[in-house]
């Protein structure tokens, strides 16, 4: 019973990590219908800065910062460079695009920072503490703590701001948006940067929760990811949230607890076809 | 000179949409682009809204050149549209769609003024304060089209357009949303620009109008001597 609660433990974190990456998917599919692959290398990047200043500064409370700072950026100038002057094509134009970006931005990593991997050596200054016999260390509640926030935040962005209504309304017809007034270039900017942000941190947790920073520490992210889009509803953010949270779990259970002999990285396609045969919208999807 | 659009032209998908399209409008008057099915009345609209840009000519509003602006500055100038199917944001509640048309007015004045025609509204379409928190999906063909009127109006524009307003409606509702159209412009003042297929509801409550075939006007005049003429009888009334 032990086994099992810290296997809940890990996979709750396994999951709230997938929901940081996935979400910044699910807010650009949601406003432009792109599928963002690239997003999987933003992540990678935010790990790399992140581990940069770390190492300069010796302080988390500059690398987190510092690395969304430096990904929202990236993010939005993605947008601007790539997708909007693309967005007049069919989606698999874009799409294509995005995947060259990502092996790019992966090949750019490694020609910096070397193709060794780097360990990331920080602490996360979080207590840990065990109860009943289950250990819960300070790293695993760091995880939840930090994605407990940026959900709320989030939460509160799009739902109590007047900007996020306008998220919220451009996301569904932007044409209409913008004739109600909303500039619906600062609206994608403003996706773009909360998403990538978003995937800096997770990339900065997963780098401390395994030690350890590689350039193609995205590559099995930029599917997964893809296949929790679809699993949660394609463009549905609490579906993103939902979906990654239960594939945590189910990983970890299912290979980690009951000992299935299947690859772990397997679960979340056979996810994806389960759902796409019996509830096509995604389970938080619109129609 | 309310709105004064000279020799606009819009290619669609290489085609030519509009070919050199001229109109105006002055303040407070009611003015409808009459024509049928494809005759470019949509385009003509959505050019002015911001939605498509003209291959030529010039669209002046309130004296400035506004030919190359996105909707969103068209938008705080003053002009507003009723889109096609009301388009209203199915996600979001009917309180919500209202607040999107008063996107960005959050000064002390403004937020007052917003509150003022929320409530002149929601007298004006009690349904849509029966349901406020309801999401806009729930409502109904018609009950949408007074929500998509209702959310450009919010705002106090100067310029309302109005697309085809009538489709898709029962002939009653038709005859209420029209009577509304001419009570606004009557009471309030606003300027409305109505393109409609539906002529005679149309003419009826205009001042003036145009006739619009395949991307031309090809007749203006007043709405009165339109409704008596034999050649806009013939080919719009059906009478």
């Amino acid at each position: 019973m032990q086994l099992f609660f810290e296997q809940l433990l890990n996979g709750l974190a396994i999951g709230s990590i997938y929901a940081l990456i996935t979400l910044g998917l699910a807010l650009v599919y949601g406003i432009l219908r792109i599928l963002h692959v690239a997003h999987a290398a933003v992540y990678t990047v935010g790990a790399y800065v992140g581990l940069a200043i770390y190492s300069h500064t010796s302080t988390l409370l500059l690398a987190i910062p510092g690395s969304m700072v430096v990904c929202a950026l990236i993010g939005v100038a993605i947008e601007r460079l790539v997708y909007f002057p693309l967005l007049k094509y069919p989606p698999y134009v874009p799409l294509i695009s995005s995947i060259a970006l990502f092996l790019s931005l992966e090949e750019l990593c490694r020609i910096i920072a070397g193709p060794e991997l780097l360990t990331f050596p920080a602490a996360l200054p979080f207590p840990s503490f065990s109860a009943g016999g289950v250990r819960v260390s300070g790293t695993l509640v760091a995880v939840y703590v930090v994605t407990a926030l940026v959900l709320a935040i989030l939460w509160f962005i799009t739902s109590k701001t007047e900007f996020g209504l306008a998220m919220r309304a451009a996301s569904q017809d932007m044409d209409v948006a913008s004739s109600l007034g909303v500039d619906s270039r600062r609206v994608v900017d403003a996706m773009f940067a909360i998403g990538s942000a978003i995937a800096s941190i997770a990339g900065i947790l997963v780098a401390i929760y395994y030690n350890q920073v590689y350039s193609t520490m995205g590559t099995m992210p930029a599917y997964k990811t893809l296949a929790l889009i679809v699993v949660g509803g394609m463009g549905s953010v609490p579906g993103a949230v939902v979906a990654s949270i239960l594939l945590g779990l189910g990983e970890t259970l299912l290979i980690g607890f009951a000992n299935i002999p299947m690859p772990r990285d397997a679960l979340a396609f056979i996810a994806m076809i389960i759902v796409l045969m019996w509830k096509p919208a995604g389970l938080l999807g619109r129609g | 000179m309310l709105l004064d659009v000279s020799g606009l032209s819009i290619a669609y998908k290489g085609l030519e949409a509009l070919h050199g399209v001229s109109l105006h409008i002055e303040e407070g008057e009611l003015v409808s682009v009459i024509g049928a099915n494809g005759a470019g009345k949509t385009t003509l609209l959505q050019s002015l809204i911001g939605w498509q840009q003209p291959s030529g000519g010039i669209v002046s509003f309130n004296g400035r050149d506004i030919t190359g602006e996105r909707s969103h500055i068209r938008a705080r100038l003053g002009i507003r549209i009723v889109p096609e199917k009301a388009r209203v944001f199915t996600r979001l509640t009917v309180h919500e769609n209202l607040m999107m048309g008063a996107y960005g007015m959050s000064g002390r004045r403004e937020k007052m003024a917003v509150r003022d025609s929320l409530r002149r509204l929601y007298s004006l379409f009690p349904v849509l304060e029966r349901r406020s928190g309801q999401l806009a999906s729930t409502l109904s063909g018609g009950e949408q089209q007074q929500l998509s009127i209702a959310r450009a109006c919010i705002s106090a524009p100067k310029l309302l357009l109005v697309d085809e307003v009538s489709m898709g409606l029962m002939p009653i509702l038709v005859d209420q949303v029209f009577e509304l159209l001419a009570q606004l412009n009557r009471e309030e003042g606003l300027t409305i620009l109505l393109v409609e297929q539906n002529a005679l509801a149309s003419l009826k409550i205009s001042h003036r109008a145009y006739v619009l075939e395949t991307g031309d006007i090809v007749l203006e005049g007043e709405a009165d001597r339109m409704l008596n003429d034999e050649r806009i009888r013939e080919a719009y009334l059906g009478i």
